[in-house]
């Protein structure tokens, strides 16, 4: 398993975020779903081991967090797309992605090849040479896919990867996610059910800090049949059961 | 060097040199420098000393409080830019991170303000005609800008934001400001602390000339502020821990990295005892033959005069001067010919004109006056007339061939009769009798020179100290000048010791 979460729980002041989870991942895609505030970003940030759990134990391919050294390796082989993705507008496309891939300790000699096969497969190639303040949204957005895969990582953290990408890009990348679920394990945080029915392997749906589904799509799905959730896709309505049963049940 | 074989640092750094926000202020840097910098350096005498001064005086308010802004703006940047999230779930360490965008400020600041300094070097080179460029400024001025953006980049770091920046810049303005007017106010006897701002007073006009000058003052300068940035480095080292330190300082430690902490607490140590070390030894400083003497620091075998070998010129009277001021013995030698031929033959009359030390050894090099500077005199046997280089020729230094230099020339020549007249040097003989004054007066009248002022002699309400108006010391010139010039030279031979002991009254003159 390359992810392995025990009773984890992070709390901010009063607010616990997240409320004992417990969780094995391995290779593939996992989507995880839920509404605002459910508590998927903290997740995925303690994932990406920016933020210590409050409590309980994480292990993430194979290795401690909470040692530098482990911490470290951790890094070198994960990719982080934030939900807000930061960037200095006068890099380049090929700058920020190099930029990044250094700082992942990528052995220099590779960065450049790796480089410009992270920047082709986000199909930003003719682009590659633009200063990031003239890049649109959705442009912007592939360059922050590129920097996370650049170091071929084992484990992909994705925080709402799809938000303003184009439909034709869109379907792109769910193709690019299922490519790199095949060797790695990519975990996939989205409002958007139908990336979750086309990309993903599996599904986590959180709910007040909480897990409160983990299956297949076909099992999500199967669950709106026979529960009585809302929607106009089988999915939306498996993820709206899964909801309004966790809040009548808490 | 291709760019497979740059190692990770030197590639993040060259991202970093090729982005710098730096590289935009650079014309900006190079404006105000050619216009405050350079053009007062254009004024100072062609000594390496004098006008090396300027690479830690006005070349740091140029470059100090912007070196403190760009620093903070490129530290502050994570947090103004949101890339904290995305860095921080990178490997590289927080601080490897940091002290590449650190190097492509300093590359760039640096890179400016070295070119400034050849500015500098190349146009003294081009007028100096002794000496050589000293190093130590440059190395205070160098150190100086690190730690300016030092000071920036660590409160960029620690305190991001849109504000961080200008108030970092306005910041090292105060700074560099208050250590200036602190280093001016050091005297002998007092606290000498504030000697550790290199940002003061203009130096003498033969700084480093006849005497070396020391570098104790520069070491400490160093160590000082290369203490600060040490100590600085350390604490943007130990930034993680005080982050996490609301789980407890233990928490924090592990999750830093015990090593780096280690190595940030090593630095903040070594950082804090460079820095108390050089104030300490700043409080021990004691003024020198060159200036500034720190005990501890001190080498005794370089307070021996630099040896030379004068450069002279004029057939009436020989004017010698050290090789440094050659380019200003032609206008020297002129000057003072014709007042010499008046002279010639009177008794005490100089056989030679010589520049000598602006202090002898009492002056510092910040240009302090530490025990009252020598007045231009005649002394010695055979008779010398001693002249120093800031009230002899410090007119000229901004045109030492230039043609508009009659005041000068006549200012020259009066101070030259003056001491004649007045004798040699001594406590309270300041201020010629109005006898005197009449005499050097018609002396300049006849060698075509204008009449002279003799401001410092007047009361507020235009009385003459010693009882004498101007209008009758006026009259009187003319009356003595209206001799023949054998006449004027047979008085002169006749009562020039009463006239030097100041007992003869105007209406003594014939």
């Amino acid at each position: 398993m390359n992810i392995e979460l025990s009773d984890i729980t992070r709390r901010f002041g009063r607010n616990v975020a997240v409320d004992g989870v417990t969780l094995d991942v391995g290779t593939g895609v996992l989507g995880l779903l839920g509404p605002n505030g459910a508590g998927k970003t903290s997740l995925l940030r303690m994932l990406a081991t920016i933020l210590p759990p409050s409590s309980g134990h994480l292990t993430l391919l194979g290795r401690d967090p909470r040692k530098p050294a482990d911490r470290r390796e951790i890094r070198r082989r994960l990719g982080y797309l934030p939900q807000n993705l930061g960037y200095y507008p006068s890099f380049t496309v090929v700058e920020f992605v190099e930029y990044f891939a250094l700082l992942k300790e990528m052995p220099p000699h590779l960065v450049p090849k790796a480089v410009a096969a992270a920047i082709e497969k986000v199909d930003l190639g003719p682009k590659a040479r633009a200063k990031l303040r003239t890049l649109s949204g959705g442009m912007l957005r592939r360059v922050g896919i590129a920097q996370a895969i650049v170091n071929e990582p084992e484990l992909l953290l994705f925080d709402e990867p799809t938000a303003g990408l184009d439909p034709e890009q869109r379907v792109a990348f769910r193709a690019l996610i299922r490519d790199l679920g095949q060797t790695a394990t990519v975990i996939v945080s989205t409002h958007l059910v139908e990336d979750v029915g086309a990309a993903c392997s599996e599904v986590a749906l959180m709910s007040n800090g909480k897990v409160v589904f983990r299956g297949t799509p076909e099992e999500l799905t199967a669950r709106g049949e026979a529960g009585q959730g809302v929607g106009d896709a089988p999915l939306e309505r498996g993820y709206s059961a899964i909801l309004a049963a966790a809040r009548s049940a808490s | 060097m291709t760019a497979v074989a740059l190692s990770r640092p030197a590639r993040v750094l060259r991202i970093e040199i090729r982005r710098s926000v730096v590289l935009w202020s650079v014309p900006l840097l190079a404006a105000l420098f050619f216009f405050d910098s350079f053009r007062t350096v254009s004024g100072f005498a062609p000594v390496w000393t004098v006008r090396s001064s300027v690479l830690t005086t006005n070349m740091i308010e140029d470059f100090g409080p912007f070196a403190a802004g760009l620093a903070a703006w490129v530290a502050s940047r994570e947090g103004r830019r949101k890339t904290g999230d995305l860095l921080a779930a990178t490997s590289r360490p927080a601080w490897a991170r940091q002290l590449c965008a650190l190097g492509a400020t300093l590359f760039w600041l640096l890179a400016t303000y070295l070119a400034c300094v050849a500015a500098v070097y190349i146009d003294t080179a081009l007028q100096a005609t002794w000496g050589g460029p000293p190093l130590w400024p440059i190395a205070v001025g160098v150190v100086e800008v690190v730690t300016f953006a030092v000071i920036g980049f660590t409160v960029g770091a620690l305190f991001p934001g849109r504000f961080t920046a200008p108030l970092a810049a306005i910041g090292g303005f105060l700074l560099a400001f208050i250590g200036y007017h602190a280093a001016l106010g050091v005297q002998p006897g007092m606290s000498t602390y504030a000697l550790l701002s290199p940002s003061t007073a203009v130096p003498l006009g033969d700084a480093g000339v006849f005497y070396h000058v020391a570098p104790d003052l520069a070491i400490a300068q160093v160590m000082f502020m290369g203490g600060i940035t040490v100590g600085l480095l350390g604490l943007l080292t130990l930034a993680p821990v005080f982050r996490v330190s609301y789980r407890g300082l233990l928490a924090g430690i592990s999750r830093a990295g015990r090593w780096l902490c280690v190595a940030g607490v090593a630095l903040l140590a070594a950082g804090v005892a460079a820095a108390a070390t050089a104030f300490a030894l700043a409080g021990t400083a004691k003024p020198g033959v060159s200036g500034w003497d720190i005990p501890a620091l001190h080498d005794a075998a370089s307070d021996q005069p630099v040896p030379y070998t004068p450069d002279c010129a004029g057939i009436a009277l020989p004017v010698c001067v050290q090789p440094a001021f050659s380019a200003f013995l032609p206008a020297a030698a002129a000057a003072l010919q014709p007042a010499a031929a008046e002279l010639k033959g009177l008794p005490g009359a100089p056989v030679r004109a010589e520049l000598v030390s602006d202090g002898n050894g009492t002056r510092n090099t910040q240009g302090m006056l530490f025990a009252g500077m020598p007045k231009p005199g005649v002394s010695g046997a055979p008779p010398v007339y001693n002249f120093n280089s800031d009230n002899g020729m410090a007119p000229l230094w901004g045109s030492p061939a230039g043609t508009d230099n009659a005041g000068w020339r006549a200012g020259f020549q009066q101070v030259f009769l003056s001491a004649f007249v007045a004798g040699p040097p001594q406590a309270g003989a300041d201020i010629l009798t109005p006898a005197q004054q009449a005499v050097v007066t018609a002396l300049m009248t006849a060698i075509g020179s204008p009449a002279p002022q003799f401001d410092e002699a007047f009361t507020g309400n235009g009385q003459v100290v010693g009882g004498a108006t101007q209008a009758q010391i006026a009259a009187a010139a003319q009356r003595f000048g209206s001799l023949s010039p054998a006449a004027r030279h047979a008085w002169l031979a006749a009562h020039l010791t009463a006239l030097r002991a100041g007992t003869l009254t105007l209406n003594q003159l014939p």
